[in-house]
């Protein structure tokens, strides 16, 4: 944590919000120090590309500070508002993924040759990230919130600002649903029949 | 079917990936807020702004003002020699009365339906 950061270093998100609201850039230094690592990793993990995510993480910032001054601490906690609009913001992009036949991306990596495992990783995740985008997306939403990034399905409805059932209901089918999406690409992605 | 163990496990290794901002892109976020904050927080710009740039700016508003006042005067006292020039151009104006037959059936209500 940097000089100006530690003078924010107790303070809750809100409070850096308004003080940057006021002026203080200490304060959005600080919020960023905080908020994007976290919103770079959600990105990551739902788009599988560096480039696409640092780019969802300057949006969702943006957005944070055009904001700021407008901000009703009483209405939402700024996490989970972060949550959420990086969330629509990943899902934004995956929907444009769709027009690209799936068999036509994420090339499989053959597991059989002398690949690196990172290189069957990076495969994997793609594919992964490939099969949210047919998704509907409220559905890959809720799946990345609850098996991504680890949310109780309260928190999740809290982000989505629907029930906890609508919520269990999206996450069941979503998963199904990627199951089914992912089930001719098992081979092809190192995971043999027998192996699981 | 999908053995539920391969989604699992891609789930498992999407959570493990770590993405640390590095220097530039925390660089290009903080000049974005920097930006907003200089722009008016928000650079809230009101219908009349908006309006104000689009036919360029005061300098327009002003000959806009000026062009109209000197549209009103021609029209409230025309100088002579614009009501020859006219004249000689489109011809003598005439006046053509085109309810003065029917005035009279308005005033006597004599107009059905």
């Amino acid at each position: 944590m940097t000089p100006q950061s530690e003078q924010w270093r107790d303070a809750p998100d809100a409070a850096l919000l308004r003080a940057y609201a006021g002026g203080d850039m200490t304060a959005a230094h600080a919020l960023s120090t905080r908020l994007v690592p976290r919103i770079l990793a959600q990105a990551t993990r739902m788009l599988a590309d560096r480039a696409e995510a640092e780019d969802v993480a300057q949006d969702a910032m943006m957005r944070l500070w055009k904001i700021a001054p407008d901000w009703r601490e009483d209405e939402a906690k700024v996490t989970t508002w972060v949550y959420r609009v990086t969330s629509n913001l990943c899902t934004d992009r995956l929907r444009k993924r769709r027009s690209v036949p799936l068999d036509q991306i994420a090339e499989p990596v053959d597991p059989h040759q002398s690949v690196t495992g990172q290189m069957q990783n990076t495969a994997r995740l793609t594919a992964l990230a490939d099969a949210l985008a047919q998704l509907p997306a409220k559905q890959a939403r809720a799946v990345a919130l609850r098996h991504l990034e680890g949310l109780s399905n309260p928190e999740i409805a809290d982000v989505m600002d629907m029930s906890v059932r609508a919520v269990e209901s999206l996450t069941a089918r979503g998963k199904r649903a990627l199951a089914d999406i992912l089930r001719g690409r098992k081979a092809a992605l190192g995971y043999d029949d027998d192996e699981t | 079917m999908t053995k539920p163990d391969m989604l699992d496990d891609l789930f498992e290794l999407a959570r493990d990936q770590s993405a640390a901002p590095d220097d530039a892109l925390m660089d290009r976020i903080l000049a974005d807020a920097a930006d907003v904050t200089r722009g008016g927080h928000a650079a809230r710009v009101s219908v009349w702004d908006s309006f104000l740039e689009m036919i360029g700016g005061w300098p327009t508003v002003g000959g806009l003002a000026a062009a109209g006042v000197a549209g009103i005067w021609v029209g409230v006292a025309p100088p002579e020699t614009l009501t020859i020039w006219t004249a000689d151009l489109i011809g003598t104006p005439v006046t053509i009365d085109l309810l003065s037959d029917t005035s009279g059936l308005f005033s006597q209500g004599q107009i059905d339906g």
